[in-house]
């Protein structure tokens, strides 16, 4: 018999068993949705979180002091005695290097902000008049720091969001003073509210000129270096030059840590990469389940139609007539419910992203072709022995068979 | 040749413990055209034998030449293929698909016969399908399901499909067990019909007044076959 008909004849046999074909469909549904919302979950993370890290600055550079041999460093930054970064180095990348837009030196603590009304303990950022340009930090009501107060070390300060509320409430906060682990700085900024970014939470921090911290921690060892190149393309020129200017300073020697966004960007890609990657795993598992659901009905099939089976042997039916009658209605099956999937996962996301932009879930389209043909592969896969086993009844048995 | 021809058939196979020997040395021949009737009481072997003539089972021992050829050395696909063109069958209990209508099953036979026939389109099957059910008196009623029928038409429906590719032999297995007499009798003079348009006719029967309305009658007795003097052939 005709591929044609055989098809006609299995996409009849799962007309005439409507209930039954709608569950196992539905195992095939949910395990094609599970492998399109999970990995549109993985990829949507990836891209909120790719967002996020770029919306800090482009072209940022990252400055460490010590060398550690390894690539795409995410590690904690590397504590050295031996590099050993100052105001100096800071000052001669201001003057030497080209491509950089910005260079701030950068010391952070913990601290003790405080004035008459509150006590909040907060992380200090020593930065210089820079620091703003290259972290996109806008300034909502007076200044970030000037030139004069970096280079005479002034006790000013640049206050987060929260803490400006905290210790002043709705009411001025400039030119008020305020002690940072006891010693009075003046306030000469606020800085926009930006909420959390990557633990990095600017609301929660009080900025103060890199010399003025140096002094209140007393040490003449920076943190670490943050610039920004010129443009985006040009990050890797401003790396080279950067590390030019350094290591002529450092007697030759490159005891610091270079960490671009790109390597940053690159790093944690590979990292939400596998987290896609696990997802789909366990999107497969599902899938897994809905073959083994496919089987199981197409068993009890196999036994329920017997007497079909024989009759159809007796009137001419080949072995392999019988196999592709069962096989191709696994595969109807699972692919009816795979396109379904597919079908009602795009239109889960899409909706959801009509209603709610920010929550950009949907699925990537490289995903689409692989689901469709997991399901066409479930089916066949989990179709064959049922097929086989209902391809070897023994015709006269068969039609015995009660 | 005969068109049928049985050489020292045996048939033995294994219940529990027992070696039940259900055909013991089968030799007989029907030529072309012959109106044949088996008959036997149950358990004497006449269904394992119509099995058998029908390739629906194989012998455990001996030769069957069916048209000439030794259906003891053919393959399963050329056992589906001469049974879909050489043999129809009718069973006591109709053995039809019961959620497919009267046309849909007599169509099945010649759907599986266009693998061997290319020129077999759809409304070709559907053509000579129709044609066959007006044949058995049942054109009135081709969309009408199994069970919307009765005895009577579920067998003609269950005939037509028998006889729908034109088959040599048609082979009724207690074609009447399931059937009021008066219906009985129409299938019965529906097969003398058949057979003297020349159709090979073989009825299976434990009715001896059935057997006796066929030309030949050949007698089964545990797993023997005798004329009906008692004589073994």
């Amino acid at each position: 018999m005709i591929f044609r008909k055989i098809l006609v004849n299995s996409a009849e046999a799962i007309v005439e068993n409507k209930l039954r074909s709608a569950l196992t469909m539905l195992g095939m549904i949910i395990g094609v949705m599970a492998v399109i919302l999970l990995v549109s979950v993985g990829t949507g993370a990836k891209r909120y979180i790719t967002s996020e890290f770029e919306s800090l600055g482009t072209n940022v550079i990252l400055v460490q002091p010590g060398k550690t041999d390894k690539k795409n460093s995410m590690g904690p930054p590397v504590a050295s005695s031996k590099g050993k970064l100052t105001i100096a180095d800071v000052e001669a990348l201001q003057k030497n290097a080209q491509s950089l837009a910005a260079v701030s030196g950068v010391m952070f603590g913990a601290g003790v902000v405080k004035n008459d009304l509150a006590t909040n303990n907060i992380n200090i950022l020593g930065s210089n008049d820079q620091f703003n340009r290259i972290f996109n930090m806008t300034i909502i009501e007076g200044n970030y720091f000037s030139k004069e107060d970096e280079e005479s070390g002034r006790r000013v300060a640049v206050l987060g969001h929260t803490i400006k509320e905290n210790l002043f409430g709705s009411s001025n906060a400039l030119g008020k003073l305020v002690k940072i682990n006891e010693s009075e700085h003046r306030v000469i900024g606020i800085i926009k509210p930006t909420g959390d970014k990557l633990g990095f939470n600017v609301d929660d921090m009080v900025f103060i000129p890199t010399k003025s911290s140096l002094r209140l921690f007393n040490t003449d060892k920076l943190f670490g270096i943050r610039a920004s190149a010129k443009s985006r393309s040009g990050i890797d020129d401003a790396v080279a030059e950067l590390t030019a200017v350094l290591k002529e300073r450092h007697n030759g020697e490159e005891d610091f840590t270079i960490i671009t966004q790109v390597t940053m960007v690159e790093s944690m890609n590979t990292i939400l990469n596998m987290l896609t990657y696990a997802l789909g795993a366990i999107a497969f598992i599902s899938m897994l389940v809905g073959g083994i659901g496919i089987m199981n009905i197409m068993l009890v099939s196999v036994t329920e139609r017997t007497r079909e089976i024989g009759i159809r042997r007796a009137v001419g039916a080949r072995r392999s007539d019988i196999l592709k009658q069962f096989m191709i209605e696994a595969v109807v099956i699972s692919v009816s419910g795979g396109l379904l999937g597919i079908f009602i996962s795009m239109a889960i996301t899409y909706t959801l992203y009509f209603f709610l932009p920010g929550f950009d879930m949907r699925p990537p389209f490289w995903i689409l072709p692989p689901s469709f043909f997991l399901s066409f592969f479930t089916g066949v896969i989990f179709g064959v022995w049922p097929a086989r086993k209902a391809a070897h009844i023994q015709t006269i048995d068969a039609l015995r068979y009660e | 040749m005969a068109l049928i021809e049985l050489k020292n058939i045996h048939k033995h196979f294994l219940m529990g413990e027992e070696n039940i020997h259900a055909l013991n040395s089968i030799n007989i021949s029907i030529n072309e055209g012959e109106l044949t009737s088996i008959v036997g009481t149950s358990g004497s072997g006449k269904s394992t034998l119509m099995n058998i003539i029908g390739l629906l089972d194989l012998p455990s021992e001996g030769q069957y030449f069916l048209d000439g050829k030794n259906t003891t050395e053919m393959s399963d696909d050329d056992l589906s293929k001469y049974r879909n063109q050489k043999i129809g069958f009718v069973f006591q209990s109709f053995n039809l698909l019961p959620k497919s209508s009267a046309l849909k099953n007599v169509e099945m036979p010649m759907q599986y016969a266009s693998a061997y026939n290319k020129n077999l389109t759809d409304s070709m099957i559907r053509k000579m399908s129709l044609e066959t059910l007006d044949k058995v008196g049942l054109s009135s009623r081709v969309h009408h399901l199994p069970n919307e029928l009765s005895g009577g038409q579920r067998q003609r429906v269950a005939i037509a499909r028998a006889l729908v590719n034109n088959p040599k032999i048609l082979l009724a297995d207690e074609p009447t067990g399931a059937l009021d007499s008066k219906t009985s009798e129409e299938i019965l003079t529906l097969f003398h019909e058949l057979n003297s348009q020349g159709v090979t006719v073989i009825i299976v029967t434990h009715d001896n007044k059935i057997a006796h309305r066929c030309r030949r009658v050949l007698s089964m007795s545990d797993g023997i076959m005798q004329d009906l003097d008692g004589i073994k052939i």
